[in-house]
């Protein structure tokens, strides 16, 4: 058996086994969780994007109930979303690493993975189809019902039918083995918790016993949505350069008759055949609004001196920009012929700009976010590039040294924190409200800050007293507007709030005290693949450290307010009690008849207490 | 009396002052003598322990003096119903007193506490307002007192009418002198000794008045013992048990305790203590028994105290600690019933006088 045999003959319940612990499949208590997840985050993340104030239901029947854990459960997973065109649906559904998130925003998905892992895992388990529907319009509903052939990563599609319905949206509906028993508090949990963080939308939940959970949106309002961003020059490394000169990469255009087409399309000469000179005086004056191929092709022509008639029978060989000499066949002669560029035509300078690709300024500047002009230049100095190096000459050595440079020079501003999603202050705040109803609330959320290169941002907020109970402090982690709620010992955020004095802040013993923490980044620096607990980046932990500092200054001048209240009925009832004796025991010591009057004493409040030893 | 109505003066003027503040609706407070550890100063010249300049407020504003201010408020009302009523009390009665008045102690030793603080205001001992301790010591020998006190006014008794001695109360501590034929003054630790002394009519023998201290001197004996030394011009000399403890008792006698280091007057500086010593117990050749760890520790703590660091009371301890044995003052009776009044007594009076 040859070993390639081995990397292509790959089964499919082989490649899920092969990644379940990665997606979170290791288990079926672990497992219904984790397909609870991907479900639910994908609803809320296609409702984010469009705008569209989610409302999710989500439900879990036994097949048979009477059965013993970790039996079969039909999980189904509902929203009022954008749903997904028919003809993607056994994509998205039915491939891995099908997805519309790889750009650089901040979305709870990430990876094209997480739908089809849980499809598989229900499918390897059961051996049922998926059931998906889809509405895009509103109008139109297509019913799929798919088996995963993932030797080929492409669904086998058993059932496609349409139906009329009133509102558009998706539900995913999976058969699979789990163990609810045991992950029903983690599924509570988490749907708890998912609300809490996006108070913006309805969450129903049904679960096997018969149980309803139902959390209404507190507001109406949705937090602005993030916008897709240009990387930061801290946060690439040698492959993503790679790919990025790729895509500008130099390519000799075929001088086909699609290509041709396109040309006289942009040109807008559809049918017209015109002379050489005729189609460059158009190629003058419509420069500006062609395409990149088009320009190249135009620049050819412009030496070549041919019209599209000749142009369709010939093939570009060689452009060699240094002997600025241009070699082309020609079908007609059967031969290959050279000519002479002129250096000095601006046709020349467009197609050597094309060949050598752009120069490292202006690859820094448009290419990455935040790069202007005189940063570029510095830049370029700081890594020993001339300015107008170019990159599509770069050698592999130049391009390890151009992405040390970009990682290491410390002028680039800091990262744009557009792309980035935090829930803001106020429905972070009515969240809590409604959730806690603490007594004090209080919710910060720092400004932009950036590790390696990647933007975060952290939110948090302190609740106290009220209706949360004393058996503690509880912390509330979330990240992308994700509940993290496995490994909670090794989480940076618990670190922090471990590492705090509490008593300095007037809170002793069991608390009744919540705290929650958003941390919100392009990229959060998971420690494991199980996405569950967040390392400590010391800029991280620095932000978090000061979002909880002021934070907890607050709540330590509630503490002392509320401590000051107190002790003013306290003592009220102290002085009501013993001034009148002693006002009694006076009178009579210094001969007097009448007692001093002593009422105000008792009835005003005095402001400060008088320290004495 | 002069001393009576000066204490009554101050009372009207503390009650006064705490009037005028709470018609104008200030809260009152006063400055008391703190009696904290650190502020209790060993004074050579007067020879004793007195209180450094530290004062404490206490405050009716402050909660948590709150109480006990009233608490302060209502002993000084109490004291002046005392004195104005010539009526006398003891510490366990001014506890009970106390709820009567709706002010409530915790305990006893909250309300003996309120009891010193007053004494600290007023720098007086409570039998000046008339508390009076529960222990009873005696004193026998020729002195004619006369009664001040209500109902008794003008009667005479000669303290060598009764030979089991007469209490030292509040009538006898408040009589004046009138006469007497004494030239010293022995106090005796011990009721059984006072008894024998009695029964050898060692006041005769020796023109002396015997006070029994019954143990450590209650203030009101050694209020006693003073006014016998100061009004009557008599020497005072002491017999105690030969142990670190009998040597202490002579020691509070002449120069007080720490704990009264708020109180003058309760001392009589120029008292000797003439036995037993440690030096006495190889010297008479006493039956002895061993000192125990507390004795010992006793020992070493009181040679830390200023008032021990020369003169026999130092050199006395010293013996202690090496001889690591102690007397009483019955040993004695080893050599017969009257052995320490015939011979002990007489060499000890005499040495008195060099002392
Ligand atoms: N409820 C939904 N409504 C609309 N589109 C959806 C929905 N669920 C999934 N999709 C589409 O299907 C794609 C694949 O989803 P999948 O969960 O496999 O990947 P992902 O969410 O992009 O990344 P991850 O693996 O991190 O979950 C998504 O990127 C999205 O475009
Ligand atoms: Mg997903």
């Amino acid at each position: 058996m040859s070993s390639k045999e081995t990397f292509t003959q790959i089964s499919p319940s082989e490649f899920f086994y092969r990644n379940r612990d990665l997606a979170g499949f290791s288990n079926p208590t672990r497992s219904l969780y984790t397909a609870v997840r991907e479900f639910v985050e994908n609803s809320l993340d296609a409702c984010d994007q469009k705008g569209i104030l989610a409302d999710v239901h989500m439900s879990i029947k036994a097949v048979d109930a009477e059965k013993q854990d970790p039996k079969q459960y039909i999980l189904t997973v509902r929203d009022n979303g954008p749903g997904i065109e028919s003809n993607h649906v056994p994509l998205a559904f039915g491939t891995v690493l099908y997805g519309s998130k790889f750009g650089l925003k901040q979305a709870r998905g990430m990876f094209g993975l997480g739908a089809t892992m849980a499809i598989l895992y229900g499918q390897i388990t059961t051996n049922k189809p998926v059931v998906v529907k889809s509405s895009t319009d509103g109008k139109i509903q297509d019913e799929y019902e798919m088996l995963l052939d993932i030797q080929k990563n492409k669904p086998v599609i058993l059932k496609h039918e349409t139906k009329e319905v009133s509102k558009s949206g998706l539900s995913v509906s999976i058969c699979l083995e789990g163990d609810y028993a045991k992950a029903g508090t983690k599924i509570r949990d988490y749907v708890y918790q998912t609300s809490l963080i996006t108070p913006y939308a309805t969450i129903t939940f049904d679960d096997p016993k018969g149980e309803k959970y139902r959390y209404t949106k507190v507001i109406r309002t949705m937090p602005p949505s993030p916008t897709i961003i240009r990387p930061h020059p801290h946060g690439i490394d040698v492959e993503t350069i790679r790919r990025m000169l790729l895509d500008t990469h130099y390519q000799i255009p075929a001088v086909d008759d699609n290509m041709i087409s396109k040309v006289r399309k942009e040109l807008g000469l559809a049918n017209k055949n015109l002379s050489h000179s005729e189609i460059m005086v158009k190629t003058q004056k419509k420069w500006k609004t062609l395409t990149r191929p088009v320009r190249i092709i135009m620049a050819l022509v412009s030496f070549l001196k041919m019209d599209f008639e000749k142009l369709s029978k010939t093939t570009i060989e060689e452009i060699d920009i240094a002997n600025k000499k241009l070699t082309y066949w020609d079908f007609g002669e059967s031969q290959s012929i050279s000519i002479d560029m002129d250096p000095e035509s601006f046709y020349y300078k467009q197609l050597a700009n094309t060949v050598q690709g752009e120069t490292i300024t202006s690859f820094l500047t448009k290419r990455f976010q935040r790069v202007g002009p005189t940063t570029a230049l510095k830049f370029a100095e700081y890594a020993k590039f001339k300015p107008e190096h170019r990159i599509g000459t770069m050698t592999n050595q130049e391009l390890v040294k151009l992405t040390d440079g970009l990682q290491t020079f410390d002028d680039f501003m800091a990262p744009d924190p557009s792309c980035l999603a935090p829930l803001g202050e106020s429905p972070l705040k009515k969240g809590m409200e409604r959730f806690f109803e603490p007594d004090f609330l209080e919710v910060v959320q720092r400004g932009a800050s950036a590790y390696s290169g990647f933007p975060f941002v952290i939110e948090m907020g302190i609740a106290y007293g009220g209706k949360i109970s004393s058996r503690g402090m509880k912390v509330y982690r979330f990240a992308n507007r994700i509940p993290l709620l496995y490994d909670e010992g090794s989480d940076v955020v618990l670190k922090v709030v471990n590492d705090t004095d509490w008593s300095r802040y007037k809170i002793k013993g069991d608390p009744p005290l919540v705290i929650v923490s958003h941390i919100c980044s392009t990229r959060v620096p998971y420690k494991t693949v199980g996405k569950e607990n967040v390392a400590d980046r010391p800029e991280i932990e620095r932000e978090l450290k000061l979002a909880l500092l002021s934070l907890s200054r607050k709540l330590s001048s509630f503490m002392s307010k509320r401590g000051q209240a107190d002790a003013a009925i306290k003592r009220k009832n102290l002085y009501s009690k013993y001034i009148p004796l002693i006002a009694q025991f006076c009178t009579e010591l210094a001969g007097k008849k009448n007692e001093p009057n002593y009422k105000q004493m008792i009835t005003e409040e005095p402001i400060v207490e008088e320290k004495t030893d | 009396m002069d001393k009576q109505s000066a204490l009554v003066d101050l009372l009207r003027k503390h009650g006064a002052q705490i009037y005028d503040d709470i018609d104008n609706g200030n809260f009152p407070k006063f400055t008391i003598p703190s009696r904290s550890v650190s502020n209790i100063v060993y004074d050579k010249k007067i020879r004793q322990y007195i209180l450094g300049a530290n004062m404490a407020v206490r405050s009716s504003r402050n909660t948590s003096q709150l109480r006990s201010f009233t608490q302060l408020m209502w002993l000084a009302f109490f004291a002046n119903r005392l004195t104005g009523q010539k009526k006398s009390s003891t510490l366990r009665d001014v506890y009970y007193s106390s709820q009567a008045f709706a002010v409530d102690f915790e305990d006893q030793s909250e309300s003996d506490n309120i009891i010193v603080d007053l004494e600290a205001v007023l720098a007086s001992p409570r039998e000046s307002f008339h508390v009076f301790p529960e222990e009873r010591s005696s004193v026998f020998g020729d002195l004619t007192i006369e009664y001040t006190v209500p109902g008794y006014e003008g009667k005479k008794t000669n303290l060598s009418d009764h030979p089991d001695g007469y209490a030292i109360g509040p009538s006898l501590t408040s009589s004046e002198f009138t006469e007497t034929s004494a030239e010293v003054v022995i106090a005796i630790e011990k009721g059984g000794l006072f008894t024998r002394f009695v029964e050898e009519q060692v006041d005769k023998k020796f023109k002396a008045i015997i006070v029994d201290t019954g143990g450590q001197a209650p203030r009101s004996t050694r209020t006693l013992l003073k006014r016998l030394h100061d009004e009557l011009s008599l020497p005072v000399v002491i017999l105690t048990d030969g142990d670190v403890y009998g040597e202490h008792i002579a020691m509070v006698i002449k120069s007080g305790s720490a704990n009264a280091a708020h109180l003058r007057g309760l001392t009589v500086p120029d008292a000797k203590w003439v036995g037993v010593w440690a030096t006495d117990i190889e010297k008479y050749k006493l039956p002895t028994i061993p000192m125990t760890e507390s004795d010992i520790k006793r020992c070493h703590d009181l040679l830390k105290d200023p008032r021990y660091q020369e003169g026999i009371w130092k050199k006395e301890l010293e013996v202690f600690l090496k001889i690591k044995r102690k007397a009483e003052l019955e040993a004695f009776s080893k050599y017969g019933l009257t052995n320490i009044t015939d011979k002990y007594l007489p060499q000890k009076l005499e040495l008195a006088k060099s002392l």
